[in-house]
């Protein structure tokens, strides 16, 4: 079958070419339906139930997703002047397509309950028209200040900066609002500073961003890979091959995805990015075997023969543990990542299979004059191979230093895995000095906060919302949340409540209260409605039947753990404080959505990789049909993610979504270099009969493929690390970490294995025959 | 012959603008009429009403009340009473209102948990009354020379004879930029209105769902109105209605807020 393939690739190349175009451009004609979805909720089932009653509770209570607009005025925000340009900037938000204008926060919008005259309460705008002078402007900042419900949330109590909130009618839509208001600020904008933050923003951003960076990162990557392979093999026209595989195994993935009705979410949009060096790995061995071998056999076809057999077996199993690192995504209930791993897996099967079949048909089209002196440069004096010899030298002399080394580093990565901080904020995506990073740190430093988190409260009959004694239950709760330093605000229904009571009793302090009785909080209600105030305002808070209340919960910080934590003080006091008449409580909101879909994203992933981990141990002990072999191959990648994730615990960096999505490729490429290696290790001393032989001959052909790899990818990514966005970084790093230390630990540790251990790993073919317990003793006198 | 020409056109325009004057005068006439015959009916009233507040997902509230009305004089002032009796824990809640046309309005509420009389402020006629789609002006009536009012058309509405008035405010309006309002030639009721925001954009609708002849009065009974951009409808329902009891405007003062007439209020 391997033979009958690779024999017709070199005697009917043009089919072959032809075949896998046809192919291509099936699969390229699907990109014209792409469908691009990128929501974070996304990431949980849609029937996941705390999905469920996040849309629950924002169908009951009108709420939507809202865009925060944050103007900071170092030198006071309450001028005139600055007031009336806000008030102008709201009119023109109000024209946006999109924007739900009857709920939008804003000074010239929102209601203030105060005192009218002869004792009477007013519900009317706080700013309803245009003002003309300080003292107007410092009343407005007083009422804000005198009102729970604005404080904080509206303006900063050192009156610096105001916000806005504007609410819109899907998430999808942020990001060409926020683009949108941006036009609208910079018209209107004096000395003070403009902010747009929020989490839709955020993540809808990330979404228009990331497709961007693809667009450049993905060529950006090719061309250097190019460039590199350029400089090693020294032939344009060979290179076409490896690229073309590297294309056409994305544009068949992608195109498969799409063509099968997929959205390209977050996580798919970054399968080329992972494609292109999983599909170039292959080419690279290939290409490597094929120049060091064509300088002997002068023939193209004899060339390619000698070099399919050689890696026919070590590619595919590096193919087969790489589908197996990603497949096992499949497994963790997150429905993009599993979409992900599923067409990643696809996309390498596919690379593998046009290394074995375009590789070949592209050689067999270049002529033998072209590569007249391919292979001729001298590799024997490079710099890549003086360095190999340095590293066959030094594991050869210092094996046992080495292998100690790696204990030591497994010692020390141990101790920085139980570092790890699970932890995620898609506003942390951005970098630091990213507009949406900015926004959120000065509005977060000086207002009650922009992400907004829910507590549905359920009652258990009609009308138990009115109830005092639930109601005194709910602001005992809510001053206990507001312990959390990164609670700026809650809101419920008990602030209107006290805040019209306070306002009909003459600002009398002692009326700051909840009412004793359940008509009194009924009627304090109505008073509400008969004042002007606006129904809709207090649905916000309460259902119409009262049996359901909802308390704002304004984070100031929307990472995960923040989030969780007021979660868990909110658990905490409601066990140690039993809620009276069976009230319960559950959360909604962004934030909250976000600390689930982490939870199940880490717990999957965990499962993920410890069953690629096992299945990878298994296939590489039916591969070598040795254990200690098969063990000894998982050395690279254990010591590789080992050392990667204890950095990252060292480090504080979060392990976020984008660092526990790439466990699976650093599985499934760190395993790729031990796997020719040994394979390959074990085949020569095979032929050669002899340890040092074979020793000396494995850090020249497979050595050199394994370093041009090495250099060819992590130089690859590097473009990636001056991203605006961190999960590029972040994955660029990866690449070029994965590179560098598998690649140290293959052409290191490996080899002071294979040399402290020989006459058990590699026995002479004289002491093969003398048996298991000569071996045993050789083993322990070893030098 | 130029002296003619000049002439004929002096008096073409002279014509037009008669027409035209006469054509407003005849518009704010019928809406004066329309405004007695369904604010004015008989010089009082009572009557129990049932109002339904329906928000955008169908959920629904009810108030029940009694209403007095009184009018000191056909299109002067007048004054409602009323009395709240469900939901029960707004029960014995009074709300009253002394409205002085082309002037302000007070109102006052009672409050029977905290036993205090509280005025009302009356800066915003076009507030929500007790949180309905209605606003106070809907319930006793925006005074017809607040705006311009011009003849469209006349038409037919659900089998119908009716003129079609569109009425822009004089001064600047929060509540609405146009109104076309739909007057039944017959009984001069104000059969439907639509409201319009300055993009020309239909924000609200009210109709006389239902019209019965009360005492010789023709009377609607059901009214609803529909808020076009919240999705949110209020129908009220006039049961009982009384027409000419002899209320005496004593009955309309901070008193009877605190102790409800029981001859009216059961």
């Amino acid at each position: 079958m391997r033979k009958a393939i690779t024999e017709f690739s070199i005697k009917k190349p043009w089919i072959v070419i032809a075949i896998a175009v046809a192919i291509t451009a099936f699969f390229a004609f699907q990109f014209p339906n792409i469908k691009i979805d990128t929501d974070p909720e996304n990431m949980l089932e849609h029937d996941e139930p705390a999905r469920v009653f996040h849309e629950e509770a924002k169908d009951i209570f009108s709420l939507s997703d809202f865009i925060a607009v944050g103007v900071v005025a170092e030198g006071g925000a309450f001028t005139p002047g600055l007031l009336n340009r806000i008030y102008d900037i709201t009119a023109e938000i109000e024209e946006i397509d999109g924007v739900i204008v009857d709920d939008i926060l804003a000074p010239s919008t929102v209601d203030d309950i105060k005192q009218g005259s002869g004792g009477s309460i007013i519900i009317n705008t706080l700013m309803d028209e245009k003002i003309e002078t300080q003292e107007e402007a410092d009343y407005i900042f007083g009422r804000i200040m005198e009102n729970p419900i604005l404080k904080g949330k509206l303006a900063s109590e050192d009156g610096k900066a105001i916000a806005l909130f504007i609410p819109i009618e899907s998430k999808d839509i942020s990001h060409r609002i926020s683009n949108e208001i941006q036009v609208i600020t910079d018209k209107y904008g004096g000395d003070e500073t403009y902010h747009i933050a929020g989490l839709p923003v955020a993540e809808n951003s990330f979404g228009a961003e990331m497709f961007s960076q693809m667009a450049y990162s993905a060529p950006a990557a090719m061309i250097i890979i190019f460039l590199l392979m350029l400089m090693f093999f020294k032939q344009a026209r060979i290179l076409i091959a490896p690229m073309v595989v590297a294309m056409m195994s994305v544009i068949w993935s992608m195109g498969l995805l799409i063509f099968t009705g997929h959205t390209v979410h977050i996580m798919s949009s970054m399968i080329p990015i992972f494609l292109i060096p999983i599909a170039v790995l292959n080419s690279i061995h290939m290409i490597s075997e094929f120049h060091d071998r064509y300088k002997a056999y002068k023939h193209k076809d004899a060339t390619i023969r000698h070099t399919v057999q050689e890696l026919f077996v070590p590619m595919l199993f590096t193919s087969l543990t790489t589908v197996t690192g990603f497949i096992s995504l499949a497994l963790t209930p997150i429905p993009p990542v599993q979409v992900f791993g599923v067409f990643v897996a696809f996309g390498i099967a596919t690379a593998w299979f046009l290394s074995l079949t375009l590789n070949p048909a592209i050689a067999m089209l270049i002529s033998d004059k072209t590569l007249r002196n391919f292979g001729k440069s001298d590799d024997s004096k490079g710099v890549l191979t003086a360095m190999l010899h340095g590293f066959r030298d030094v594991a050869y002399k210092y094996n046992k230093t080495i292998i100690a080394v790696a204990a030591a580093v497994i010692v020390v990565a141990v101790v920085g895995l139980r570092l790890i901080v699970v932890n995620d904020n898609p506003v942390k995506w951005f970098k630091t000095s990213h507009p949406i990073r900015q926004a959120d740190m000065a509005m977060n430093s000086h207002l009650a906060g922009t992400y907004m988190n829910y507590l549905v409260i359920e009652g258990d009959d009609f009308d138990a919302l009115k109830n005092p004694e639930n109601l005194r239950y709910v602001e005992s709760l809510q001053r206990e949340l507001e312990k959390a330093e990164i609670v700026g605000a809650t809101t419920g229904l008990t602030d209107i409540v006290k805040k019209v009571r306070f306002e009909l009793f003459g600002a009398d302090p002692a009326k700051k209260a909840l009412p004793d009785n359940q008509n009194e909080v009924a009627q304090m209600l109505f008073m509400f409605e008969m004042s002007g105030g606006n129904p809709d305002d207090l649905f916000k808070f309460v259902n119409t039947d009262y049996d359901l209340g909802n308390l704002w919960v304004q984070l100031k910080n929307g990472d995960n753990m923040a989030v969780a934590s007021v979660v868990e003080r909110a658990n905490k006091y409601i066990e140690d404080n039993p809620p009276p008449n069976g009230l319960k409580f559950e959360w909604a909101g962004l934030p909250y959505i976000n600390i689930i879909w982490q939870q199940k994203m880490v717990d999957g992933m965990r499962g993920s990789l410890l069953g690629s981990f096992a299945v990878v141990l298994i296939m590489m002990i039916f591969l070598f049909k040795s254990l200690r072999w098969g063990l000894i191959s998982i050395l690279p990648l254990s010591i590789t993610i080992m050392a990667i994730y204890s950095f990252i615990g060292y480090m504080g960096k979060p392990y976020d979504m984008p660092i526990a999505v790439l466990s699976s490729l650093t599985l499934g490429l760190s395993i790729d270099f031990a796997i020719h290696f040994i394979q390959r290790l074990r085949a020569i001393h095979k032929r050669v009969g002899n340890f040092k032989e074979a020793y000396h001959e494995i850090f020249e052909g497979a050595g050199r493929a394994i370093s041009r790899n090495v250099l060819v990818i992590a130089i690859g990514f590097v473009p990636m690390l001056f991203s605006s966005l961190v999960p590029y970084i972040t994955v660029g790093s990866f690449f070029l970490a994965i590179m560098l230390v598998s690649g140290m630990v293959t052409m290191l540790l490996l080899p002071a294995i294979s040399v402290t251990f020989r006459k058990t790993l590699l026995p002479e073919p004289e002491e093969r025959k003398s048996g298991k317990k000569q071996t045993a003793e050789s083993t322990a006198t070893a030098k | 012959m130029r002296t003619i020409k000049l002439t004929l056109l002096v008096l073409g325009l002279t014509i037009i603008a008669f027409a035209y004057n006469a054509d407003a005068k005849d518009a704010s006439e019928l809406m004066k009429k329309s405004h007695m015959a369904y604010y004015y009916a008989a010089d009082d009233g009572l009557s129990e009403v049932n109002m339904r507040l329906i928000n955008k997902r169908g959920k629904e509230r009810v108030r029940e009340f009694t209403m007095l009305r009184l009018d000191e004089s056909d299109g002067g002032k007048q004054m409602y009473y009323t009395y709240f009796k469900s939901p029960s824990d707004v029960a014995r809640m009074t709300f009253m209102v002394h409205k002085t046309p082309g002037g302000n309005d007070a109102r006052w509420i009672y409050v029977p948990s905290v036993d205090l009389v509280k005025p009302i402020s009356a800066d915003d006629k076009n507030s929500s009354f007790v949180g309905s789609d209605f606003s106070y002006e809907d319930v006793s009536g925006r005074h017809w020379t607040e705006d311009n009012h011009k003849l469209l058309e006349e038409s037919t509405l659900n089998g119908k004879e009716v003129y079609v008035i569109e009425s822009v405010p004089k001064e600047d309006f929060n509540a609405f930029h146009k109104k076309l309002t739909y007057i039944d030639k017959e009984t001069l009721l104000p059969m439907k209105e639509e409201y319009f925001d300055k993009d020309g954009e239909m924000t609200q609708i009210m109709r006389l769902e239902k019209v019965e002849t009360v005492d010789g009065i023709p009377t609607a009974t059901v009214r609803s109105m529909e808020n076009l951009k919240k999705g949110s409808k209020t129908i009220v329902e006039f049961n009982s209605i009384d027409y000419n009891l002899g209320l005496k405007d004593n009955l309309f003062t901070e008193r009877y807020l605190k102790n409800p007439p029981r001859k009216y209020i059961r």
